[in-house]
């Protein structure tokens, strides 16, 4: 979650809102850019026309035609589309629904249903939206409400700013210049003309009146009430509509206190400002500037004030009341003020805040490319196979150039087949396609952020940067004992903190780091020059990189949007190049295609082509020999393994452990207990360079989410729950665009940590924050925004937390399925079982495996083909050319286009059809025969190695006694989740269950594998290394005699569980939440004791017994009695078979 | 596997109490130094679970009232007090027995020790099942590692002497025998050695390794990298 606050810039407060701020040059923006893609729109369309002329609509929250297809038909027909709402600009507000809280803030506004816009085009004029609004009554909800919510602002809202009594007066300046900010934003040119001198006021009314003439233009009888305000408002430069002013109401009484003189009519604004000016100057301001700016827009509201009474209504004696109350708590003003403007999300509160910050998030939308660019290289595959072949353009320019040049400089192609995975990286994505049509900042330093100024802004009250900093840098310290040199920098405070997406190399070398705020940057590097965000470019380029990808092969996985990996084994061996040349290829054609550089490393596996790519940057190519992986790995620092980040590298420090070398040296187990099970197994293999996941081109989802940390600042109760109301529709968006259901689902909340400032050092930021979640599981898997949200909401109030300090909300739904209910029933639909209860406890970092069905296993034993690598579908996904009962033959293996190593048990020679040996390829049938001889050479000594089933995953390398190792030619095309993986996986990744279902022998010989590779390193890394040296030969000489004595079995685990504590916990969670047991979970429960039994522990499973009766038995369910009857009488039967006595259960 | 089944008799009458001193056998392991070269480590797990198995006999025959308690001592031992008999020629079976009992162990022969309790008839009424495998591949790596196995071997120790809570009382006048039952071809050697003179293994009675309507009661496993062993009892359901 902490990183979260790097995407959301985009409403960042910089240093240069001298001239406008941020947002106005970004609106600014905005318009240009959709005043250049209205003539490009109109053309390519060709229905254009004028209707909409002189309307800007702003859309808000979900709408049918979406937000984007209005912006196109705005484009079309002559009218204007607000990214962000302007008061003052935007006529119209589209929105099909609005939450209480957003109606009760836009008073004056059209609130129109998205109706109007296509009616009207089909009308071929402007329809009057009257009977389009959204709220027919508008008028009158309005002022009730409003009063009614000036009082809760009241009420609720003087808790936040409790820190700074000290300064009461001040302190409304300063909370009100915090919200003013906010204000100047939407009203740019307005500022930009106010700042050099006040006179220059004046030469905004025309602009004023314009914009107000036009709004007038559509005022209907029914809004009749605002007339006289906006006639008014001809004579100051903005429109203030009632809502707004009735807000504003108590501030400008203050104000009024504070000044007497202000009390007058708008038409003194000029003087009125001045003199605020005056006053409030010797405030505790940074600086006159920023105060000059803070203050302006307040006289506005002025006019208002003083329109109000006119209209004499009602609602005065409120007001008035409101007031008297006001001034004993002068700070609510500011609530009041920063709440009634809807054009910034100046609360996550509001509806249509999460689907515009979740589409304006730029960050978060590349995020969402990678899937993007993963379906298109499924999209790439599945045409293929439609096809039955595909053109690979690159693939053949290779070819080409290598027959060319045969003779020459490209080299035959290595006859070891290597499995060879290419890694390509654009080099500084952001930068350099930032740069490739700026080539004057080639070669400088250059970074990609929303800062163009000069990296400074003016510290925002209520927040305390050097405090945070502290914080941070304690925690940092926890682990470390020397702090990094980029800590606390007291000036920190006033530089913006606008974060680098990406910066080129010549920043790097400056000490510029991706991530860094750019203050900071600018700090360490002077010439530091700034590019903006090009969103359209980066697609294309990056389009055009995976294009140029798939042009050579299709087996590829994308990473991001500038990242891929590559299985090229198949594709090398195809073409007969080496490495190296296929690496140059494909860079060379990458730079000829976007422009830009890519690096490519090159390894065995996917963790070693990762790190050769940090080699081989900037701009290179690193081949990874599996003979220097050794060295190489040495001296990697540990930070460089995927999966260590920052929290467990500054562990991994205080465990003097900085370089992938020094992590060689822990022993397994030791990593095991300090990271855990999977994370100290993952770092044990991973410091020796061992990482088996295939390349995948499709990924299989574990959780959908949405969460947002940045500006969430909530008053209400009712306010978090419309809230988590809308983060759940888009939770619902995105389960539907993933096509899935969730069962569980989990509410992240962040909490401002006690003692942390109230406003965090980043504008709208987090801060300081203590991380809570919980979760619910749902009976059905659900896609419901509405489910979902009153799960969300019950969970919510679970937490019984205080609304003011929630910073951060996430909602998370895993256990995922599709949302076509799958008749397979491979979803958990059944229930819950035990494993979704371990599940739910560990978040599984690596998949969850189906266990393989019964009559799977059954099968694959007989055919010697071991199940060992889990991938997890070989079982369930109906791949057709994975029939299991064919693979014990080598010429059925031909036609199971696998596009992995195969190990299978080389049938014995009078097994096997001669014509069918004679059918093999010749290098294939070499190996087969070899292994003949091999096996008569040696007669089965040990038991060990007589074991049928042998496996692909022994210790000794290469192909031992009676196991051929066979790679086949890559077959394209077909998911390389239904292949044999030679290399052991990573022993968390074997599902128990497939364990346990092998014969004892097959067990043995896995558990033997493992223990191996834990004792004899040597023996592991030879493995990597000799993997793909076919010589059958090399391999059984060295192995120990010891080995064939050696059958250590598995530790029995129930679900992944084996310390007795955790069995206890699952057992009692798996009794006390289930109120019927289901029997697959009996039966697992019954083969773990009986594999307790087998493993010589029964004190273990005495005590599981003594456990689970107690637990059982003492359940009010009565099945759950019959649940341990029916245990006890099974493990009792095996007891007695292995002691020949039962066990004793009092 | 067929298992041969040995088993010493002991037919002990009482007939004098001598002191006994344990010096010779409690304790000369720690003072050694072990380093890879000069030890088999065979003959190292042999006697820190000979060593142990004197321990547990010795607790045993006291906790389960085959001797009278007054020939028992107090002692410490793993750092927990246990009984010792000082009966020497008690001891000197005990100690004869181990002594034949450990180039099975050396070798990872013996599959289980079994200190049988027997009533007057000589029909066993409780079994004390060693249960012991060894990895394949020893590796003795430093004192951490031992004094990590002398906790185990406390643990079973403190186990066995509240075993009683969870047996049933013995019928006056039992004796007591061990079994030792070996892996696969292991006889075949043993008559060739003979550690003791006289002092050779014979087949045990069916009747005595087997128990009818038995209750197994584990007790205690442990886990170690040089050694796995579990101690379970086999109780006859009727003992009277």
């Amino acid at each position: 979650m902490s990183r979260d606050g790097w995407r959301k810039k985009a409403s960042e407060d910089d240093g240069w809102g001298g001239r406008g701020g941020y947002m106005a040059a970004k609106i600014s923006k905005l318009e240009e850019q959709f005043q250049k893609d209205a003539p490009r729109e109109k053309q390519k369309d060709g229905t254009s026309s004028c209707i909409f002329s002189g309307v800007a609509i702003y859309v808000n929250g979900y709408t049918d035609p979406s937000a984007d297809e209005l912006r196109r038909l705005m484009m079309l027909h002559g009218g204007q589309f607000h990214l962000y709402y302007t008061r003052s600009k935007t006529t119209h507000i589209i929105a099909t629904n609005l939450p209480n809280s957003k109606i009760q803030e836009l008073k004056g506004e059209k609130v129109v249903r998205p109706e109007w816009i296509t009616d009207s085009i089909k009308a071929g004029c402007q329809l009057s939206y009257v009977q389009y609004q959204l709220y027919a009554k508008q008028k009158s909800l309005n002022f009730t409400s409003i009063c009614a919510r000036g009082k809760q602002d009241l009420s609720s809202t003087n808790d936040p700013f409790k820190p700074n009594p000290s300064h009461p007066q001040s302190d409304s300046i300063k909370n009100g210049s915090c919200s003013i900010i906010e204000e100047d934003a939407e009203r740019p040119r307005v500022n930009g003309i106010h700042d050099g001198d006040d006179d220059d006021a004046c030469a905004l009314l025309p602009r004023g009146s314009q914009d107000t003439s036009l709004t007038n233009g559509y005022v209907h009888p029914v809004n009749g009430a605002l007339k006289p305000q906006d006639s008014f408002a001809e004579h100051s430069p903005h429109v203030v509509d009632i809502g707004s002013h009735q807000s504003h109401l108590p501030q400008t009484e203050s104000r009024d206190r504070e000044e007497p003189s202000c009390s007058s009519a708008g038409s003194k604004s000029n003087f009125h400002q001045r003199s605020l000016i005056s006053t409030a100057s010797p405030a505790k301001q940074p600086g006159l500037h920023s105060m000059q700016k803070d203050l302006h827009p307040k006289p506005t509201s002025n006019p208002g004030t003083s329109a109000a009474p006119q209209k004499g209504n009602l609602h005065d004696q409120t007001r008035v009341r409101l007031n008297g109350s006001y001034h004993m708590t002068p700070n609510s003003s500011n609530l009041a003020d920063s709440s009634h403007q809807p054009g910034r999300s100046g609360k996550g509160a509001e509806a249509g805040v999460i689907s515009e910050f979740f589409s304006h998030s730029r960050l978060h939308h590349i995020s969402t490319w990678r899937n993007e660019f993963s379906e298109y290289v499924n999209a790439l595959q599945s045409r293929r196979r439609a096809a039955g072949g595909a053109v690979f353009s690159g693939k053949e320019k290779l070819k080409k150039l290598k027959a060319n040049c045969s003779s020459g400089s490209l080299m035959a192609a290595p006859q070891v087949r290597q499995s060879c995975i290419l890694h390509v990286d654009m080099d500084c994505f952001f930068v350099s396609v930032g740069i490739r049509h700026r080539p004057d900042l080639i070669g400088k330093p250059v970074a990609v952020t929303s800062n163009r100024g000069p990296g400074r802004v003016a510290q925002r009250p209520g927040s305390n940067p050097q405090l945070e900093f502290q914080y941070y840098q304690r925690k940092q310290k926890q682990y470390r004992k020397e702090v990094p040199s980029n800590g606390v920098d007291l000036d920190l405070a006033a530089l913006s903190m606008a974060e680098i997406a990406s910066c080129s190399y010549e920043a790097r070398q400056a000490g510029v780091r991706n991530g860094m705020f750019f203050g900071r940057a600018k700090q360490l590097c002077p010439d530091l020059q700034s590019v903006p965000y090009d969103f359209q470019a980066y697609k294309e380029v990056a389009l055009s990189m995976y294009e140029t990808l798939a042009s050579y092969t299709h087996n590829i996985e994308a990473l991001s949007c500038d990242e891929a990996l590559v299985d090229a084994t198949n594709l090398l061996v195809e073409l007969g190049v080496t490495p190296d040349d296929l690496a140059r290829a494909i860079r060379e054609d990458i730079k000829e295609k976007t422009g830009c550089s890519a690096s490519v490393g090159m390894g065995s596996n996917i963790l070693l082509a990762r790190m050769a790519t940090r080699k081989a940057k900037p701009n290179g190519q690193y081949f990874l020999r599996s003979e220097e992986v050794d060295d190489f790995i040495r001296d990697q620092p540990v930070s460089s393994l995927p999966g260590v980040g920052r929290s467990m590298s500054s562990k991994l420090t205080s465990l003097r452990v900085s370089t992938c070398g020094d992590l060689q040296q822990l022993s397994i187990s030791r990593l095991q207990r300090e990271f855990g099970p999977r994370t100290g197994q993952m770092l044990f293999r991973f410091c020796r360079g061992l990482y088996d996941r295939p390349v995948r081109s499709e990924k299989e989802r574990k959780s959908v989410s949405a969460e947002m940390n940045y500006n969430i600042r909530f008053t209400q109760v009712e306010e978090a729950e419309t809230f988590l109301t809308n983060l759940s529709m888009e939770v619902q968006k995105r389960l539907e665009g993933a096509g899935l259901r969730g069962r569980r689902i989990t509410l992240k909340v962040m909490v401002r940590k006690p003692g942390a400032p109230v406003e965090p050092a980043k504008y709208g930021g987090h801060g300081i924050c203590d991380n809570f979640a919980r979760s619910v599981s749902l009976a059905q898997p659900t896609d419901s925004g509405q489910l979902i949200a009153a799960e969300a909401i019950k969970l919510f109030h679970a937490m019984k937390l205080d609304v003011k300090d929630m910073r951060g909300v996430g909602l998370q739904v895993q256990q995922l399925e599709g949302s076509h209910a799958d008749p397979s029933g491979q979803g958990p639909s059944r229930g819950r079982s035990i494993k979704d209860l371990l599940l739910a406890k560990q978040p599984a970092h690596s998949p969850k495996k189906d266990p393989l069905a019964p009559q799977g296993w059954s099968s694959v034993i007989r055919t010697g083909v071991t199940p060992p690598s889990s991938p997890p579908s070989t079982s369930s996904d109906p791949m057709p050319g994975t029939s299991k009962g064919g693979l014990h033959h080598p010429h059925t293996l031909n036609h199971v286009r696998t596009c992995l190593n195969v190990s299978i048990e080389v049938p014995s020679p009078s097994q096997v059809d001669q014509s069918v040996l004679e059918a093999l390829p010749v290098d294939i049938r070499k190996q087969v025969e070899q292994s003949w001889r091999h096996r008569e050479e040696q007669p089965s000594t040990s038991s060990h190695l007589s074991t049928p089933p042998r496996t692909s995953s022994s210790p000794p390398p290469g192909p031992s006694l009676g196991t051929l190792v066979l790679q086949l030619p890559n077959q394209l095309g077909q998911p390389c989740t239904t292949g044999f993986i030679l290399e052991l996986p990573d022993f968390s990744q074997v599902d128990p269950d497939v364990f346990a279902a092998l014969p004892r022998e097959l067990q043995e010989e896995l558990c033997s594998a493992y223990r191996n590779k834990g004792n004899t390193q040597a023996h592991v890394q030879a493995q990597s290394s000799a993997e793909n040296v076919q010589c059958p030969s090399s391999s059984s000489t060295d192995v120990p005699e010891t080995l064939s004595k050696f059958n250590p079995r598995p530790v029995p685990t129930l679900a992944g569980a084996y310390e007795f504590s955790d069995i206890r916990t699952l057992l009692r969670e798996w009794v006390t939440t289930i109120s019927e047991p289901m029997e697959e979970d009996i039966l697992q429960v019954v083969k773990f004791c009986t594999e307790l039994v087998e493993d010589k522990d029964l004190e273990k499973l005495y005590l599981v017994i003594k456990y689970m009766k107690r637990l059982m038995q003492q359940s009010s369910e009565s099945v759950w009695s019959m649940a341990f009857d029916f245990i006890l009488d099974n493990v009792q039967v095996v007891v007695q078979q292995t002691y020949g006595s039962t066990l004793k259960i009092t | 596997f067929s298992s041969h089944y040995f088993n010493l008799q002991c037919n002990m009458i009482l007939q004098k109490l001598f002191k006994y001193s344990l010096k010779s056998i409690f304790g000369y392991f720690t003072m050694a130094t072990l380093t890879r070269q000069d030890l088999n480590f065979g003959q190292v797990v042999a006697d820190i679970l000979c060593e142990f198995l004197e321990v547990a006999i010795h607790l045993i025959l006291y906790v389960r009232d085959v001797y009278p308690s007054g020939i028992f001592q107090k002692r410490k031992k793993y750092n927990v007090p246990v009984q010792m008999s000082c009966h020497p020629d008690l001891n000197q079976y005990i100690q004869d027995t181990l002594h034949c009992v450990k180039p099975l162990i050396e070798k990872n022969e013996a599959e289980k020790v079994v200190v049988v309790i027997m009533d007057k008839e000589h029909r066993p009424v409780e079994r004390f099942v060693f249960e012991i495998s060894q990895p394949p591949l020893l590796s003795i790596s430093s004192e951490t590692l031992l004094s990590h196995v002398e906790q185990l071997l406390r643990a079973i120790i403190l186990k066995i002497s509240v075993c009683d809570a969870v047996l049933d009382n013995n019928p006056p006048g039992c004796t007591f025998t061990v079994l030792v039952h070996t892996r696969e071809a292991a006889t075949r050697n043993m008559e060739k050695v003979q550690v003791i003179k006289d002092f050779p293994w014979i087949v045990a009675d069916e009747q005595e390794v087997h128990m009818e309507e038995a209750k197994l009661i584990p007790l205690k496993t442990m886990t170690s990298d040089i050694l796995k062993m579990q101690l379970y009892v086999e109780e006859k359901t009727q003992k009277t």
